[in-house]
């Protein structure tokens, strides 16, 4: 069994908006292990984000606030120790990646720059033209030509597939021991993300890192996760290992996402009539039912998951298989 | 009567690049260039390749909302490109476009009756007021929106319930085709079902003729029913769907199609994986744009541009060495 180094437990997470406090995140427990990938899947407004956002504790508050939980890293819980020590603690032993590069990347600053500063923090050590060595180096680790030339130049001068490379060498300049890479690969092309993909890939095989790959792509899950946790309205509704899940979904939420992906027979060339649909759509945060947030979509709903005895709460249902559901499919 | 609707014959967008003080013409991009398809009555063709390689210019042409620079498009045997302002309004009913953005596409101060009534007045299609809500209730029944909708403003329903808006609206003229520019792009995977299957229903209902563009493949691959592949400006390839992961013979179909994460954690399939990135279109490669990543690239390919092989009546592409068909 991998090492354990990271362990969310019960995080709740609120945001106060002028409709009122919704919890964004309610309830959440995770693990990340050494060298092992934990996909976390759900649609838009789930949670994901969210989620990763408090372990980097960069939860902007006001309007939000962690209400509850822990997040144990190696032994202390990151959301009590003192900033400082968790400046130290972010893009050093955990990074992260976000969705759209152009954000987190200065625009007023080379490539190289932004590199040489997170070197700076990180590895005092180093003098200036070995950070600019290693600045190149990197670059050329995710796969960026020339290099020696793209260094010198700005985040608007490169396409949309390199910034995110060029996150990507930022968020591993400092060797990080867990990787949040939040919807990596969205924005990309699928050539692109293949080659990215690959690279982390790679990477977490060299250097032994935990990553948490957020995302609503279950191609991008079964592809790269060992584990995955299933997120709706903010709570995990479903997390096992990643073939376990893919086989024998027990939450019917999980089974009508993996249904609803177009799939080909390509043996025959015939497509299926219909895509099988998950009706209706995710309830409101500030109008959640009494009972499992599910029930509106949901095929098996009984009075039991309308409210009469309670939230469904995740459940073990088999070995590192667990589910948040009153009446599991199996 | 041909059975195509649409004939799309050596199609070409240049957009020029100007510099100086002066404005001068200083380089272009061939945005599309030389393309030739034709669709079917009643036929889905799916458009696909990697962002800037053309599809929307292509898609926008088609409707002259983006002139072309040349070439012919024949819509029922009408090549609209020679068309006056008049003429082609009039075949702008039958010609509709569906963008990806559902919100950007829509009037936030008019409500959705006002919407979908707008290009029925444009073209006079109702009478009086009974006809004009007969139809748009009707609208709304079509895509599977509750008739209260007609009075509530487009920041009042979800992304994929926009989505709807935006395909009543072009059902609105009693279209025969519709350019759908990545339609399902931006909804979550569960409502994209859903918008999915109404545009599958609809289709086979009012025989709609679709182009539909979209940069998920699997989802191009479930609606279409041959599939196009452009690289570049240029269509390298087209072939039923069915034969586009075992059967490509353009050796940038075959690495686009093997790329795509397979949602299915019991098997492992090779990958190819490109190198480099796509070339910039204001300056490509002699010859077959794809030869600096294709490793199946001979001298030939550097010197021209190969020619179209016509495989069969479906299938078709452009590649001096293609993949053997195993
Ligand atoms: N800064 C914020 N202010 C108010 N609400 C927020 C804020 N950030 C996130 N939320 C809300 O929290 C919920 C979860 O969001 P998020 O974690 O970003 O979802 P996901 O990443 O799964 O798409 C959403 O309902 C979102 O509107
Ligand atoms: N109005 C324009 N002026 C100049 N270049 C354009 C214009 N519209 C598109 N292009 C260029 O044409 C190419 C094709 O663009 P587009 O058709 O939008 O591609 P896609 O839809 O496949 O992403 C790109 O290189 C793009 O930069
Ligand atoms: S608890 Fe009930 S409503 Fe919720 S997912 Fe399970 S069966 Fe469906
Ligand atoms: S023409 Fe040559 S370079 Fe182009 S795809 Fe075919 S083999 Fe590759
Ligand atoms: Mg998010
Ligand atoms: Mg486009």
């Amino acid at each position: 069994m991998a090492e354990k180094i990271l362990e969310i437990k019960d995080l709740c997470v609120e945001f106060n908006t002028d409709r009122g406090v919704i919890r964004a995140v309610n309830g959440v427990n995770l693990e990340v292990y050494k060298g092992k990938t934990l996909g976390v899947v759900g649609e838009s407004g789930s949670g994901k984000s969210v989620t990763a956002l408090s372990i980097m504790r960069l939860i902007p508050s006001p309007p939000g606030k962690i209400a509850r939980g822990t997040i144990d890293y190696r032994g202390e819980n990151l959301l009590e120790i003192p900033f400082d020590e968790m400046r130290r603690i972010r893009g050093n032993k955990i990074a992260m990646i976000f969705q759209e590069p152009m954000t987190s990347l200065n625009p007023v600053f080379t490539v190289g720059n932004q590199i040489e500063e997170v070197l700076e923090l990180h590895q005092k050590e180093l003098s200036k033209e070995q950070r600019r060595d290693k600045a190149i180096e990197m670059l050329h680790l995710v796969g960026i030509p020339s290099p020696e030339k793209r260094v010198t130049e700005y985040p608007h001068q490169l396409s949309g597939g390199m910034r995110q490379r060029v996150m990507i060498a930022m968020s591993l300049a400092c060797e990080p021991d867990i990787l949040i890479a939040d919807e990596p690969t969205t924005a990309l092309d699928v050539t692109i993300q293949a080659q990215i993909l690959e690279l982390m890939n790679k990477l977490q095989k060299e250097l032994g890192m935990g990553i948490i790959m957020i995302t609503h792509d279950l191609g991008v899950v079964a592809e790269t996760c060992d584990d995955v946790a299933v997120m709706y309205c903010g709570q995990i509704v479903e997390r096992a290992e990643v073939k376990e899940l893919f086989n024998h979904p027990q939450h019917p939420y999980t089974k009508g996402l993996i249904e609803s992906i177009p799939s080909f027979d390509s043996t025959t060339g015939e497509r299926k009539d219909r895509l099988p649909t998950i009706e209706g759509m995710v309830p409101s945060l500030f109008d959640l039912p009494d009972g499992c947030n599910f029930q509106d979509r949901c095929n098996f709903a009984t009075d039991k998951c309308r409210g009469s005895e309670g939230e469904p709460v995740l459940k073990s249902i088999g070995t590192h298989h667990d589910a948040a559901c009153f009446h599991p499919l199996s | 009567m041909s059975e195509y609707l649409l004939e799309v014959n050596n199609l070409t967008k240049k957009f020029p690049i100007r510099g100086g003080i002066f404005g001068r013409e200083v380089g272009a991009v061939y945005a599309v260039n030389d393309v030739s398809f034709k669709i079917k009555k009643g036929e889905t063709l799916g458009l696909v390749g990697e962002s800037g390689c053309g599809k929307t210019t292509l898609g926008r042409s088609l409707l002259r909302l983006i002139e072309p620079t040349a070439g012919e498009v024949f819509f029922n045997g009408v090549d609209i490109t020679k068309l006056d302002a008049d003429g082609m309004r009039e075949m702008r009913r039958k010609m509709q476009i569906i963008f990806q953005d559902p919100y950007a596409s829509l009037n936030p101060r008019m409500t959705v009756g006002g919407i979908l009534a707008e290009p029925m007045e444009i073209h006079g299609l109702f009478k009086d007021k009974e006809e004009r809500r007969k139809r748009l209730l009707q609208l709304l029944d079509q895509v599977q929106l509750p008739a209260d909708a007609l009075n509530k403003y487009p920041h009042e329903f979800s992304g994929g319930q926009r989505q709807r808006i935006c395909i009543a609206r072009a059902l609105a003229v009693e279209p025969e085709f519709i350019v759908c520019d990545e339609p399902v792009s931006a909804l979550d995977v569960s409502v994209q079902a859903q918008v999915v299957n109404l545009m599958m229903d609809l289709q086979k209902d009012l025989g709609l003729t679709f182009l539909f563009i979209a940069h998920d493949l699997k989802v191009v691959e479930y609606i279409s029913n041959r599939v196009a592949v452009m690289y570049l400006g240029n269509m390298v390839e087209v072939a039923e769907s069915h034969e586009l992961y075992g059967g490509a013979r353009h050796p940038y179909t075959k690495a686009l199609f093997s790329a795509i994460p397979n949602p299915n954690p019991n098997v492992t399939h090779d990958r190819i994986i490109l190198e480099g990135d796509i070339p910039s279109p204001m300056n490509p490669p002699d010859g077959c744009h794809f030869h600096p990543r294709c490793w199946n690239a001979t001298d030939e390919c550097r010197g021209s541009y190969p020619p179209v092989t016509e495989e069969s009546s479906t299938h078709a592409y452009r590649c001096y060495n293609p993949n053997q068909l195993s």
